[in-house]
């Protein structure tokens, strides 16, 4: 830069000479022309400085923005670099992730299925607890007052299926011990246990402990079912259950809801207590083809077969009649000289849903070696009215029944009972019923004594 | 062992017999009466509905099919007969399944109306 500048100057010095000198050839110039060239000169000069100091700043800029340039340069090459390097551990990450998700899958068992919600109307098997429990407040004549727990009585449902039912029910009974002995006995009864296969719309085959179909108490006025706390006298003329099979099943009979339902069974039978054929040795229930030696074996030759056969017939909801009739006959003593049978008439009438009324009568016969032939009888009947049909606008009133009963039983060996029996239900809820009931009785048997009884019944 | 004379035994029998007829006797029109009250009640709403309907029936002149019974009707027909009402919410429908299977069978209920109650028992049990 300072050599152009100098040249630049001696080109001017030597310009300026060039016209000065052929002028001494020529002639001679004045002081004012040679000042107007040295001014000149001067002038020229300060020019060629300042475009040197431009020069100079323009190079330096230049160099300035050249380093510049050069660190962005640099930046970028370094960000570039990172960029790369991010870029690999980027990879290298997703390749420990997939990595690890393999394995995790192959150690971790698969998760289970979400769970679909059961469609309960077809679920294939369930277990249900139904039954009921009664307490009692009861007060004989000539014997105090006490609490108990009249029964507990479970049922067991299995369904296994649509067509197999497994059913089985219990009764839970305390009871005090002999005089002398302390302490209490807890008895538990298996009153009934069956399973039941659906063969088609019009045969059902149980089997097991069955609940005897003579006359309808049995099968569906026990317990919680029935509306007076204790059972109608002749129903202890016949057994309420026994082991065996049978066939049942229901024929509509067109499409009012008249139906004709029948039973047909073969049961062990009642059987001797002590082998003889005793009229006292007569056992209904004991018969039930496991001996106490644990011999498996009836106790007589032969079964006891029976049959009931009713008629339904509904005129409308809550208006109908049902009569059935019931029997079975089989023989009772070791021997087989004897034959035990029984015919049962039943009906039950509803008139609107508010009143009903039913019984039974109870005919049974059966030959002894001591007594000959006797012939145990009798007959209940039973009717119940809501005061809810009065149409009162009472509340409490209103979940009232009044109950009343007619029961005489006569053993055929000369103890005759007659009872009245006049009682009330208070229903609490559907389930939970309070009753009572007064039971006046006729009796030649001195143990059969007036006595009151309040009942707290719940079905479950 | 007494000796009772078969007569007067079989008096007394059939006084208390007498007796109870003529309490069911009394309280069975009772029944009736009142049931037949609010059959009237609810007949009355259905009266003018039945009026147009026969009208209607007796220009076609067919004979309609026999009415089937609902899973209601014969809910109320058959399901009060023993026991209380059970309310269809007190259970779930496979409980009801398998209680309506025990119930066929203590009962000895027709197969059809049986499926039908347990229709209109898992229809409103509501779980």
């Amino acid at each position: 830069m300072k050599t152009r500048s100098f040249a630049l100057r001696c080109a001017a010095v030597g310009c300026a000479l060039a016209v000065a000198l052929p002028g001494r050839t020529a002639a001679a110039i004045d002081d004012q022309q040679f000042n107007e060239l040295k001014d000149l000169v001067t002038k020229l000069s300060q020019k060629i400085d300042k475009q040197d100091q431009r020069i100079e700043q323009l190079e330096k800029t230049h160099g300035q923005d050249a380093q510049v340039h050069s660190q962005d340069q640099k930046t970028h090459e370094q960000d570039q670099q990172k960029i790369q390097e991010l870029e690999q551990k980027l990879g290298e990450t997703q390749k420990t992730i997939s990595d690890v998700q393999q394995k995790a899958a192959m150690a971790v068992p698969a998760e289970p299925l979400p769970r679909v919600p059961l469609d309960e109307a077809t679920v294939n098997h369930n277990f249900s607890i139904l039954g009921d429990a009664e307490f009692q407040y009861a007060k004989t004549s000539g014997q105090h007052g006490t609490f108990l727990l009249a029964d507990f009585a479970p049922i067991f449902l299995y369904r296994g299926g649509d067509k197999v039912l497994f059913e089985a029910g219990f009764d839970f009974i305390l009871q005090n011990n002999a005089p002398g002995s302390s302490g209490r006995t807890t008895t538990v009864n298996l009153s009934f246990a069956q399973l039941d296969y659906l063969m088609n719309d019009y045969v059902t085959l149980a089997a097991g402990n069955l609940l005897l179909p003579l006359g309808t108490y049995s099968e569906r006025s026990a317990g919680w079912l029935n509306k007076i706390p204790d059972d109608p006298l002749p129903r202890g003329l016949v057994p309420g259950s026994g082991v065996g099979a049978e066939l049942r099943g229901a024929v509509p009979l067109g499409p009012a809801g008249k139906m004709l339902n029948y039973t047909v069974y073969g049961v062990n039978g009642p059987s001797s207590a002590d082998g003889t054929g005793n009229a006292s040795a007569l056992d209904l229930g004991g018969n039930v083809g496991l001996r106490s030696d644990n011999a498996i074996a009836n106790l007589h030759g032969n079964p006891s077969g029976g049959a009931r056969v009713g008629l339904f017939m509904p005129f409308r909801p809550h208006y109908d009649v049902e009569l059935g009739l019931s029997g079975q006959s089989g023989e009772w003593d070791d021997a087989g000289q004897h034959l035990w049978s029984a015919a049962v008439a039943d009906a039950s009438l509803h008139l609107g849903a508010n009143f009903e009324v039913k019984g039974e009568y109870i005919h049974s016969w059966y030959g002894s070696d001591d007594l000959g032939e006797i012939s145990p009888n009798g007959w209940w009947v039973q009717a119940g009215y809501k005061v809810a049909g009065l149409n009162l606008d009472l509340p409490l009133i209103n979940n009232l029944e009044f109950v009343n009963r007619y029961d005489t039983m006569h053993d055929g060996l000369g103890t005759r009972t007659r009872r009245y029996t006049l009682g009330y239900i208070y229903y609490l809820s559907n389930t939970l019923l309070f009753e009572g009931d007064y039971e006046f009785f006729r009796s030649t048997d001195p143990t059969q004594r007036n006595r009151f009884v309040f009942q707290l019944s719940y079905g479950f | 062992m007494k000796n009772i004379s078969p007569i007067r035994p079989f008096k007394s029998r059939l006084r208390t017999a007498l007796s109870l007829a003529v309490v069911s006797a009394a309280l069975a029109p009772i029944a009736l009466l009142t049931a037949e009250e609010a059959d009237k009640q609810a007949s009355k709403t259905e009266k003018p509905a039945e009026q147009k309907s026969e009208a209607d029936s007796s220009k076609t002149k067919a004979k309609a099919p026999p009415k089937q019974l609902s899973g209601a009707e014969l809910y109320s027909m058959h399901c009060n007969r023993c026991h209380p009402e059970r309310y269809p919410t007190e259970r779930t429908a496979a409980q009801w399944k398998t209680i309506l299977l025990h119930m066929r069978v203590r009962a000895n209920l027709p197969a059809e109306q049986s499926r039908t109650i347990l229709k209109y028992l898992q229809d409103n049990s509501g779980r």
